[in-house]
């Protein structure tokens, strides 16, 4: 990728223009590399948001069920931009900037909440719940005096809207005219996998947990798209059996694609040929509440796992956790991460309490996911000192084919495969 | 002021007729805002009211105005405060 590549590929997720110029070159052995200056130079930062989140891409909002009645919104980020969700009064969900069309200030402070319209705090502008500017202070001025032009029209000054959808009750927005519709976007494989887990059926909240990771926020989604060290950093997963190096296992990028997904198989506690490779397992540790680690039957017959939407959301399940993961990048070396776990409107008590006592495993706090934010922070600080040097990816070969075994690397090569080209290194 | 509620007085012709001066929406006086035919505009939002009946007329408000039945006597304006 020595020579900068112009995108001729007409798939799923063309490139857009983006004004940051960069003088980087990508190392000689392409995708099996990660010069470490993707995560820590400010114009690739820049040129991620333009090109991705404000580019071709989908990107997640939310559940319906977290917007339940008119005039209920969440307020999210798509890179990073500022949004918000709202309950209409028809009924639908739209999805607004976050930006008075004034001077720019958030109309929307809190995560959460309920309003009749939005009025921005600072010269009380205020809109409907569809973005129309509906009026603002002193419009015909002060005791005669001052006031906005005479054809200042408001139509022509609300709040952009954007492009959105509700899949399964899960929704997605776009900043682009141009992108393809989402079901285009996803392609089947990632669909099958938003349908598994957003059936249709009628979503209840659950909860959320959010943390700041101090990491560059690609980190986190090759974090997720790398089952090899899921099966020798946690301690937690290996010895209580929910995801070992010897599980049946699929993982797949999806062609000229930042998507990918990943499947495991829950098997239990177990000693098998590969058990002594895996020097975390520790065979002196016994769970009195096996619960915690103990799935109960359900839709997806063990089946764990889910998609990576690119650019910065993950679905999917876990024993019986349902959640969604959403990436929030705050700058190079830092993202937020929001967890949102949620269940089915006819899930019984216990399957509601299955579902939360194993969200235990996730979050800041999780058995299991706490060692990652603190192996993102410790890749961050290498990466800072040297970013002219570069990361090895060549765990399970050097291509980009599917495999059906856990110890690989190959959805970390798919995604710069596209990260590739679609930056144009 | 009349009862702690503030009250707005409007001349419409010959007649007169009163509001409560508040507006639902966004807190502020009517009273400092502008009148076009039988409506009222009020100055923060520019939310319509019409004067006579208190319906709301444009948005962003949706609810009545308060309206008081209005007498005027030898220069005097009463407004019926309870029912007779």
């Amino acid at each position: 990728m020595d020579t900068p590549t112009t995108c001729s590929n007409v798939g799923r997720q063309n490139p857009v223009e983006s004004p940051v110029h960069i003088e980087r070159r990508w190392p000689a052995d392409g995708y099996t590399r990660i010069p470490y200056w993707v995560y820590t130079d400010a114009a690739v930062f820049q040129k991620e948001m333009d090109v991705f989140f404000a580019g071709n891409t989908w990107n997640y909002l939310g559940l319906d069920c977290e917007v339940p009645e008119v005039g209920c919104y969440k307020r999210n980020w798509i890179g990073t931009r500022p949004v918000i969700m709202v309950r209409t009064e028809n009924g639908e969900i739209a999805v607004l900037e976050n930006r008075c069309a004034h001077r720019g200030a958030q109309i929307c402070w809190q995560n959460t909440g309920k309003v009749n319209d939005f009025t921005c705090p600072y010269h009380q502008w205020n809109y409907d719940l569809n973005g129309n500017l509906q009026g603002l202070p002193f419009k015909r001025g002060v005791m005669g005096k001052g006031g906005m032009p005479r054809d200042f029209d408001p139509k022509q000054h609300g709040i952009r809207k954007l492009r959105s959808v509700n899949r399964g009750g899960t929704i997605w927005a776009t900043f682009s005219d141009e992108a393809p519709t989402f079901e285009e976007y996803c392609g089947p494989e990632v669909l099958a996998e938003i349908d598994q887990v957003f059936p249709g059926k009628k979503l209840t909240l659950l909860g959320y947990t959010r943390q700041l990771i101090p990491s560059n926020w690609k980190m986190y989604i090759e974090n997720l798209k790398d089952p090899y060290h899921a099966t020798l950093l946690h301690t937690f997963y290996i010895t209580f059996g929910l995801w070992r190096a010897d599980s049946k296992s699929e993982n797949y990028p999806i062609p000229n694609s930042g998507h990918s997904v990943m499947i495991s198989h829950n098997e239990g506690k177990k000693v098998t040929e590969a058990t002594p490779e895996m020097q975390r397992f520790r065979t002196d540790l016994e769970m009195l509440d096996r619960e915690t680690v103990t799935p109960k039957k359900e839709f997806n017959g063990g089946r764990v796992g889910g998609a990576w939407v690119f650019p910065a959301a993950a679905v999917g399940i876990q024993a019986n956790t349902l959640k969604t993961r959403h990436v929030i990048p705050r700058s190079p070396t830092e993202h937020e991460l929001v967890f949102t776990y949620y269940g089915y409107e006819d899930d019984d008590e216990d399957m509601t309490r299955r579902r939360l006592k194993q969200a235990n495993l996730l979050g800041p706090a999780g058995f299991v996911s706490m060692d990652d934010s603190e192996m993102l922070t410790q890749c961050q600080i290498g990466a800072t000192g040297y970013p002219h040097e570069a990361g090895i990816i060549e765990m399970g070969g050097r291509d980009t084919e599917r495999t059906d075994y856990m110890v690989s690397e190959v959805l970390i090569r798919g995604f710069y495969r596209y990260y590739i080209e679609a930056m144009g290194f | 002021m009349l009862d702690n509620e503030a009250v707005c007085l409007y001349a419409l012709g010959e007649r007169v007729y009163a509001t409560q001066d508040r507006c639902p929406h966004g807190n502020a006086s009517l009273s400092e805002g502008y009148i076009e035919d039988c409506l009222i505009e009020c100055p923060l939002h520019q939310g319509l009211f019409d004067i006579e009946t208190g319906k709301p007329k444009g948005p962003p408000v949706t609810t009545d105005l308060k309206c008081y039945e209005v007498k005027v006597n030898d220069g005097t304006v009463y407004l019926r405060t309870a029912g007779p």
